[in-house]
């Protein structure tokens, strides 16, 4: 099964996967955990065309730098999220809804 | 890459995200994370990705999910529980979109590379990549970005983590 539509396949699966538990979770976590999601699926794109399209190293360059950015990514908004749970009891993404204090 | 070795690391990787979609407990979203890109590596190094998929299990499987579990036990418990039937109308929703997408996604590449041409061997990349990313007119650039990118985020995580003094 050396076939690119079966990485595509999963690759769209998981890219749905995570927009559903970004859209349906209220929790900062989960939607973190679904943009993680987003992220892997894209990247899993990038190499399976990489390697599908003349076996080139690009794509694996791109999705060494997607890990690289959702690293970055989780960790500032970790911290985010534990600044709201400062604020607010809760991590309710919908609680903090105006500026400043 | 072999049937049986996509047909495992696929399945773990779909059946992973799932259940980060469907758990109702924030903790088992987060396992159910690592099965997921457990997955996606097994998936990279069958597409000869050997490199990439070292670094997915290192960053991902042991970092970010790390840090998710740090960010679990650090907020409150209550807030992590979500009725599994609350999903059941968005899921509802999301099946026809959803089908639509990976039928056209199965269809359109079934007919665009139905007859995938004999792949090249793949090689080990270690070697090319390191090159790759301190060869000037490749990815010498973004590479060095990268890494003050890396920098700022990690510096600015500290500093938004931190307990302020007044409150």
């Amino acid at each position: 099964m050396d076939h690119l539509a079966g990485y595509v396949f999963i690759g769209a699966a998981m890219f749905v996967l995570g927009v559903f538990t970004m859209v349906t979770r209220r929790n900062a976590i989960y939607v973190l955990m679904g943009a993680e999601l987003i992220l892997n699926a894209a990247a899993l794109n990038f190499v399976a065309f990489a390697r599908h399209l003349g076996n080139r190293l690009d794509g694996q360059m791109f999705a060494i730098f997607i890990v690289i950015l959702a690293a970055a990514e989780a960790a500032v908004a970790l911290g985010i999220v534990l600044q709201i749970h400062h604020h607010f009891p809760s991590i309710d993404v919908s609680k903090p809804d105006r500026l400043g204090d | 890459m072999d049937s049986f070795s996509f047909w495992f690391f696929g399945g773990c990787a779909l059946v992973g995200a799932t259940l980060v979609a469907l758990m109702p407990r924030l903790v088992h979203s987060a396992f159910s994370l690592v099965l997921a890109l457990i997955g996606v590596a097994g998936l990279y190094w069958g597409l000869g990705a050997d490199f990439l998929g070292g670094v997915q299990l290192l960053v991902y499987v042991g970092g970010i999910t790390i840090l998710f579990i740090y960010g679990i036990m650090l907020t409150p418990r209550d807030a992590t529980r979500t009725k599994l039937t609350a999903l059941l109308f968005p899921g509802l929703i999301a099946v026809v979109p959803v089908a639509v997408m990976l039928h056209l996604a199965w269809q359109g590449l079934a007919v665009a590379f139905h007859a995938p041409a004999e792949l090249a061997e793949p090689q080990p990349t270690v070697d090319a990549i390191g090159r790759a990313f301190l060869t000037r007119d490749q990815y010498l650039i973004p590479f060095e970005l990268a890494s003050l990118v890396l920098l700022a985020a990690l510096v600015g995580a500290v500093f938004l983590a931190r307990r302020r003094k007044e409150s």
